[in-house]
């Protein structure tokens, strides 16, 4: 035999030859000499012992036989959860002592043991995949939430144009039942055509790039807004290859952003006509001048005063404008002290008569006889009150009234400019404060630069915390009315 | 007698540089302060040529202007717009919708209004009555 220990001769073989060959030889000492009797009975005596031996190496095969299938019926037996996965072999039964079995057993335990392993091997990946499809079942609910929850009107179409998906601001905006619309081919649900064909053509261009419109839509309160609709392909992958897989588009909201650019083009304009007025004076009467179509010295000395009263205008406005952009970026410098309002008031109406009784405008001061110290800037302040006398004097008709009246109230300092004038729409009074309004009856009563007001607004609420608010109605005069806080609650 | 020009503008000294040069070259000048009083000045006379600006109070000068060629017997009154928005407006849709024949950008230069005043009267076969 060449298993176990082939450099052996085995058992089987030198045992029975042994034991004839000791029984012949015992016989051989014994009887030496001996009758033929004799000798038969030692042969016999040989044989009954090779005999003997036979039977019970027989008996030690049969013994083996049953050992090994003991073992291999014990094996099967093994419950692979009992077999701890560092100590494995413990948990096997013990080979039979056979060398022959013995190998073949242990094999086959090692065998068993990597079966186990890999069983194991595989319980672990599989119990790993379970948590990493509940892990992605859970993202993918938490971003179908955060995709709800979004302000920003998302949609999303398969690859038969199908709604797939709406969130919450897609459905407020385009008014969509949900439960009626998921499934139904978008333009059927969706009122807006540019929108829908936007998503239509971005799936059957199958870009990767993301394509985006302003698109206006109407929404339910029937207010135009303006959005930015980008909208990319949802490409499905399986098995490595890119399939069809519908669009999605978000919808951002920028009329807000469009009215600022608006209103930016607006104040552009604006400034830009305000400054070419008084430029187109300068202009026309400079060339008057040099072409020498003047020929009497007062309508000469008229002109240039034309010139310089322009050139004025020109420059108030430029002042005007600087220092409304001085305030409005905060690098103005502001010095505060505690002032009397009173007397600060006192100095605007004086600054403001001549115009005043150009106008035979009656200016009234009723000024509060306590001391109203507030904390201000002298210059600013006393900017922002010549500012609404000299805008009251402005709208008020010829032998009109204007009125500076001064109180304390609430731990406030409040003053009051009250004009007889042309009075204030509704309109007006929202609009009153923006740069360049200019109230839309009776603008040629007056020649601003559509200024004073914002700058007297920035003034009293910006730099000092105050509140400027105006009350009007049409053909009842208009009261601009400005509290400050009291010197000692500044 | 001397053509009539209506000059309507809401700035006093852009009506009076206006007015001197026009007046200096010996045609008649009305002046009005905003387009519902040149509409008015219009009712009562019609002149030869409209200088009007744009941006006005009351009445603007596109009201002005649209008012003027619904009229029938202002269809034809030769109209020179004097704007400020001179960049803003399209001059070929002005010219197009309501037959205006020039726009004038402020700052102007009122040499060359008078010669495009002067131009156009010049084309006109017979004074019209005022």
């Amino acid at each position: 035999m060449s298993i176990g220990n082939s450099n052996k001769l085995p058992l089987e073989t030198l045992l029975p030859a042994a034991v004839a060959f000791g029984a012949g030889w015992l016989g051989d000492w014994i009887f030496d000499g001996g009758s033929l009797l004799r000798q038969a009975a030692c042969a016999s005596l040989c044989a009954l012992a090779v005999a003997g031996v036979c039977w019970w190496l027989n008996y030690r095969k049969r013994c083996e036989e049953q050992a090994c299938r003991n073992y291999f019926e014990a094996l099967c037996r093994v419950d692979p959860q009992s077999v701890p996965a560092d100590t494995a072999h413990l948990g096997l039964p013990r080979p039979p002592k056979d060398p022959l079995w013995k190998h073949l057993g242990e094999m086959a335990g090692e065998r068993l043991l990597q079966l186990y392993r890999r069983i194991e091997d595989l319980e672990h990946a599989r119990a790993a995949w379970e948590v990493r499809c509940l892990r992605a079942g859970e993202r993918a609910e938490q971003m179908e939430q955060a995709l709800a929850a979004l302000a920003e009107p998302i949609l999303a179409v398969d690859e038969h144009d199908r709604l797939l998906f709406a969130n919450r601001g897609a459905a407020e905006l385009f008014q969509l039942d949900m439960d009626a619309a998921l499934g139904k081919v978008l333009s059927e649900v969706l009122h807006c055509r540019q929108l829908a064909q936007l998503l239509l053509s971005t799936r059957r261009h199958r870009s990767a790039l993301a394509r985006t419109e302003e698109i206006e839509i109407t929404d339910a309160s029937g207010r135009g807004r303006c959005f930015k609709a980008t909208a990319m392909n949802l490409s499905a992958s399986h098995k490595g290859a890119q399939h069809e897989g519908g669009a999605l588009v978000m919808l951002r909201d920028f009329s807000d952003q469009k009215n600022l650019q608006k209103r930016n083009a607006e104040f552009v304009s604006a400034v830009s006509h305000e400054m070419k007025t008084p430029l187109a004076g300068i202009k026309a009467y400079v060339e008057l001048l040099a072409d020498g179509d003047v020929e009497d010295e007062a309508t000469r000395e008229e002109f240039l005063q034309i010139i310089n009263s322009q050139a004025d205008r020109l420059q108030r406005l430029v002042d005007n404008l600087l220092n409304l952009a001085r305030i409005e970026a905060g690098v103005v410098q502001v010095s505060k002290q505690p002032r009397s309002l009173n007397e600060l008031l006192e100095e605007a109406l004086r600054v403001v008569q001549p115009t005043a009784e150009a106008k035979q405008i009656q200016l009234v001061a009723d000024l509060s006889p306590l001391y109203l110290g507030v904390l201000v800037d002298r210059d600013m302040m006393l900017q922002a009150a010549i500012n609404l006398l000299s805008n009251a004097v402005k709208y008020t008709p010829n032998g009109g009234r204007v009125t500076l009246r001064s109180r304390l109230t609430d731990e406030q300092a409040r003053f009051e400019v009250e004009d007889t004038g042309v009075g204030l729409s509704e309109e007006d009074c929202r609009r009153i404060f923006e740069k360049f309004y200019r109230v839309q009856k009776d603008k040629n009563m007056a020649q601003g630069t559509g200024l004073g007001l914002p700058l007297a607004k920035h003034i009293v609420e910006d730099v000092h915390g105050g509140r400027l608010t105006v009350e009007s109605k049409l053909g009842q005069g208009s009261t601009f009315i400005v509290t400050l806080p009291l010197a000692g609650h500044a | 007698m001397n053509k009539r020009i209506l000059i309507c503008d809401d700035e006093i000294h852009i009506l009076r540089a206006a007015e001197f040069k026009l007046k200096k070259a010996g045609y008649e000048v009305c002046i009005a302060n905003d387009g519902q009083e040149a509409w008015e000045a219009l009712q009562r006379q019609t002149p030869d040529v409209l200088i009007t600006d744009c941006q006005m109070p009351r009445m603007n000068g596109l009201e002005l202007v649209q008012k003027v060629r619904e009229e029938l017997h202002l269809h034809d009154l030769p109209i020179f717009m004097l704007t400020a928005k001179g960049f803003e407006l399209s001059h070929e849709a002005l010219a197009q919708k309501w037959n205006v024949l020039a726009v004038l950008a402020k700052p102007f230069s009122p040499r060359e209004l008078l010669e495009k005043v002067q131009a156009v009267l010049e084309e006109q076969p017979a004074p019209t009555k005022c």
